[in-house]
């Protein structure tokens, strides 16, 4: 049956079960197909196999506890009418209808869910005849990284665990690359301003061993004249070291924010621009607030990176170093012993990033759920005061408050413990140095120092002291460098994968170019927008150029998917869409979406003028090309209502207009584009019933001579349909024009008696012949 | 029901009237019997009325009463699956046939429960969680968002791993207070 062998429909058995399997007369040899899954039947983690023969079916694993033969369900090909899959929670199963009813032939998991989703399909087709073909496309599986095998959320992702993170780095610094000389000044201000805080500790020794103290130091009294000239000198140095900081931090923080900010600006631009390349299965995948997410909070990311350079924990690593080498250099045997509690103070820092700060995790998460209650009782007040439970909310509020305290309260203690702890730590170094230095001080001031060494001065102990405090301060930060870092990479990696994703709508590399004239095939068309539920299941059917369909089906049958299915929003997983004979997915992307305009249910405007909303598709538009087009579309009466007329401004998703009046805008602004197919996805869903005739009326001038495609809940919508197609569980279930399907009787008869029944409109009666009310009286 | 060769069936007479899909019927041992049929699938006998094949099973409040309001379903083919009806209480039908309804839920809802939390750490940008289930030791990874981590009931967690996988802590509370609070490092809401 199969002429080439997939490795993921086609396992191995164990040896040891194929014998089974032989001695109980099934050669396994004989097999198309055998997969394995991860479950048994009864929920336990048990590798079992389902193998399918030429003429049968059946399950296997090594015999045991109550299975005394490793077959655990055989079914005949005779007697199996479907195979199908159903989902549970967690996995599923695969089903056989046999003798009327569905068998339940093996359970998975949902690791394995996309496995027996092509094992169904494959077990369909051979129980139908069909040619089954397993190969190795069959071992693809797009939702898996093929290097690692982990899940991944969508086709396509990015594969988190492959992620080259010293890669992720480099390409950081290539993005840096256009600011490579500002990039070098900038750590060249760095280690300047390292630098200069190291001074004024200099000057601090000089004036205590040359001016305050200098017999203690060896060096001779001064002079009082000379004493000032040397005081004035140092602190005059002080003053300098200080200003010349404050113009290196100038200097530093402009080129900081110039560069971070630009380099944040390159980084949205890239992501903004790949996410409008993106198809629309991207944006089912992900929410908006999550991609706002990442388009203006990761992003600034790489300001945060500038700024870290600077400023932050990087410029704070360089202090360190720096500060330490000097003071090894200063005097290794002070230096080791004032950085004994070293470590205890990263450990102590490593505490309380690990255990201490995801605290305030609960803190933000009380504040949050503390907003979300009041936001909803206060929103729902009239709900809470007509039904009399203020006294049930307040119970919530306070529960909701009650957490508020209770994690402020468990952070404040834990920190407030943590802080003078972690404080004490910090001063023990400077104790360490008073003690042993002031001992030596004191030594060398009695003469008692080694001979040949150098005395160990009260301004040398100063120093030392200054530079502990350059030392510590930046330390416990530190262990934040490893989290920091973690969260920077991964913020990062977040937009890189934005980036990375190809879009899955892509145009051939050499489209057909032309204007079609609007004649559409839909043949044997399958598709789901979730690998576990196809949506359309074999839908086939054909719209001549310049005909009027009306698509009739109940929610979620599958209609306004076709309609994504044709402008390529989605690419169809089976079958095909042809437009003038041609396959939509060899035209070029232009032109499909030139060709097909689309009317939504609700019509999405843009904050601007009326005026740049009509020539949203078209902004070559010229004013008597707008008015003709409102004109059409029923819009141009009212928009001249306004003071401003089409010059007004309108807010957010067309506020201050009404529903009616939106629709009309966006029948107007597909008009103008002027496609050859025009599909109005249940334009007249959400209006009044005058807006409705308003827009009838619109979609009848509008329509004439294009192609074009009605799906409407209302039926009245459809009078004036040359056909109407009913769909059914994503499956054309009856087509014809009105009298006709109102003749057969089926499905289509049936809605429009319920509309009939349940609406009395005069045009639905109508729709109806009057048949129905008169059965009624 | 007509009994087409490429459609599920219902057995027993075939003029008998299906469930009223607008009135909810509880299922009492009375006048309900839960068996096994043919090929070992789940079947269920409504008095004076015909053999459903091809059953499954499902809470009604799996959280709330894990034991009651359990509803009995088949699938009628094409068109969407009917309810047969609601058992109350599982303890009313006899144990053989409780226990295949809860053989049934259990095949249904393939879910881990945690029972022992090993580790909680960071890996790959996602969190990565070793835990002792009752099926066993585990260890995955979910996405560090609300989402994968779903409130069960007002002390519980179910946590989504990057498989679809669900993994089910019925009461934080009854964990030792170390794995707790190891727990609510990452899952803080």
């Amino acid at each position: 049956m199969s002429d080439e062998k997939s490795v993921l429909l086609n396992r191995h058995l164990p040896g040891e079960l194929a014998a089974c399997l032989r001695a109980g007369g099934v050669d396994p040899e004989g097999a198309w197909l055998s997969a394995d899954t991860d479950l048994n039947l009864q929920g336990g983690y048990e590798q079992v196999f389902l193998l399918a023969l030429e003429d049968r079916i059946l399950t296997a694993a090594m015999p045991g506890g109550e299975w005394t033969s490793p077959v655990r369900i055989l079914l005949r090909r005779q007697d199996i009418r479907e195979v199908r899959t159903r989902q549970g929670v967690g996995g599923g199963f695969l089903e056989a209808l046999a003798d009327g009813v569905y068998v339940e032939v093996l359970a998975y998991s949902n690791a394995r869910a996309d496995v027996f989703h092509k094992v169904a399909r494959k077990l369909q087709d051979w129980l139908t005849g069909q040619p089954v073909r397993t190969g190795p496309e069959d071992d693809v599986n797009p939702r898996k990284c093929a290097k690692c095998g982990m899940a991944l959320e969508f086709k396509g992702d990015v594969c988190r665990r492959c992620v080259d993170r010293g890669a992720v780095m480099a390409r950081v610094l290539r993005l840096m690359r256009p600011y490579t000389g500002s990039a070098v000044f900038l750590m060249v201000l760095v280690l300047a301003a390292i630098g200069l805080a190291l001074v004024p500790q200099w000057l601090v020794k000089l004036l205590i061993d040359r001016v305050l103290a200098p017999e203690q130091a060896g060096n001779a009294a001064l002079q009082p004249g000379q004493a000032t000239w040397w005081l004035l000198a140092l602190v005059g140095g002080l003053t300098g070291v200080r200003v010349l900081e404050s113009v290196v931090g100038v200097i530093k923080y402009r080129l900081a924010a110039l560069v971070g900010s630009q380099v944040s600006f390159d980084m949205r631009q890239r992501v903004f621009n790949h996410l409008t390349r993106l198809a629309v299965d991207y944006y089912d995948r992900y929410n908006v607030g999550q991609l706002m997410s990442r388009v203006v909070t990761d992003t600034e990311q790489m300001r945060g990176f500038v700024n870290q350079l600077c400023f932050g924990l990087l410029a704070q690593l360089f202090q360190v170093v720096v500060v330490g080498f000097l003071l090894f250099a200063l005097s290794w045997k002070l230096a080791l012993l004032a950085l004994l509690p070293a470590p205890l103070v990263v450990l102590a820092a490593m505490f309380f990033w690990r255990y201490i700060y995801p605290r305030y995790y609960r803190v933000w998460d009380a504040n949050s759920k503390l907003s979300g209650t009041l936001n909803t009782i206060l929103s729902g007040i009239r709900v809470v005061k007509a039904f009399g439970q203020e006294g049930r909310e307040h119970k919530r509020f306070d529960g909701s408050s009650g957490y508020v305290r209770d994690s402020f309260r468990d952070v404040e203690y834990t920190v407030g413990t943590f802080n003078p702890s972690i404080g004490f730590l910090f001063q023990i170094g400077g104790l360490i140095i008073w003690f042993v230095g002031g001992q030596w001080v004191l030594r060398d001031k009695m003469g008692l120092e080694a001979p040949g060494q150098a005395p160990f001065t009260l301004g040398l102990l100063m120093q030392l002291l200054g530079y502990l405090g350059l030392f510590y301060g930046p330390l416990g930060h530190l262990t934040q460098l490893t989290n920091w870092l973690t969260q920077f990479l991964t913020a990062t990696q977040r937009t890189f994968e934005i980036l990375d994703t190809p879009p899955q709508i892509v145009e051939a590399p050499d489209p057909v170019r032309f204007r079609p004239k609007g004649g559409i095939v839909f043949d044997n068309v399958k598709f789901g927008y979730h690998r576990y539920e196809p949506v359309v299941k074999g839908i086939s059917f054909h719209v001549a150029p310049g005909e009027h369909i009306g698509v009739v089906g109940k929610s979620g049958s599958g209609k306004t998917t076709l309609i994504n299915l044709l402008a390529r929003f989605y690419d169809v997983d089976e079958g095909l869409i042809l437009i003038d004979g041609v396959d939509i997915r060899q035209m070029g992307l232009t032109d499909l979406r030139a060709a097909v305009g689309i009317v939504l249910q609700e019509p999405f405007l843009f904050r601007g003028t009326i005026f740049s909303n009509l020539t949203y598709g078209r902004r070559d538009a010229t004013a008597e090309q707008v008015l003709a087009a409102a004109k059409a579309a029923n819009a141009h009466d009212f928009i001249m209502r306004h003071p401003l007329g089409y010059d007004t401004y309108i807010g957010e998703r067309g506020a201050g207009l009404s529903g009616g009046e939106r629709q009309r805008i966006s029948i107007a602004r597909a008009l103008l584009y002027d496609p050859r197919i025009l599909v109005f996805d249940e334009a007249t869903s959400n209006v009044d019933t005058e807006s409705e005739q308003l827009i009838q009326e619109a979609m009848v001038r509008v329509t004439a001579g294009r192609t074009t495609i009605v799906i409407a809940h209302r039926l009245s919508t459809l009078k004036n349909s040359d056909r109407i197609v009913v769909i059914d569980e994503g499956r054309l279930v009856e087509q014809g024009s009105h009298e006709d399907l109102m003749a057969r009787d089926g499905l289509y008869a049936k809605l429009v008696r319920i509309q009939t029944e349940l609406s009395r409109e005069p045009s639905v009666d109508a729709l109806a012949g009057g048949k129905t009310r008169e059965a009624a009286e | 029901m007509t009994n087409a060769p490429n459609t599920p069936e219902a057995h027993g007479d075939p003029q008998a009237p299906s469930p009223d899909q607008t009135q909810l019927r509880y299922l009492l041992p009375d006048v309900c019997r839960v068996h096994l049929g043919s090929h070992g699938a789940l079947h269920v006998t409504v008095r004076d009325e015909r053999i459903y094949g091809g059953v499954y099973a499902a809470y009604a409040f799996p959280v709330a009463h894990p034991d009651k309001y359990v509803s009995l379903i088949y699938s009628a083919g094409s068109g969407p699956d009917v309810e047969i009806g609601v058992i109350r209480d599982l303890d009313e039908f006899p144990p053989e046939q409780a226990r295949l309804v809860r053989e049934a839920l259990g095949r249904r809802y393939f879910v881990h429960v945690i029972t022992a939390i090993r580790h909680v750490g960071w890996k790959y940008g996602f969190v990565a969680i070793d835990v002792d289930t009752n099926k066993g030791p585990a260890s995955f990874l979910i996405r560090w968002q609300h989402d994968r981590a779903v409130d069960y009931g007002r002390k519980g967690k179910v946590l989504i791993d990057v498989d679809q996988n669900r993994y089910l802590i019925p009461d934080l509370d009854q964990l030792p207070s170390s794995q707790k609070a190891q727990f609510q490092r990452y899952i803080y809401w």
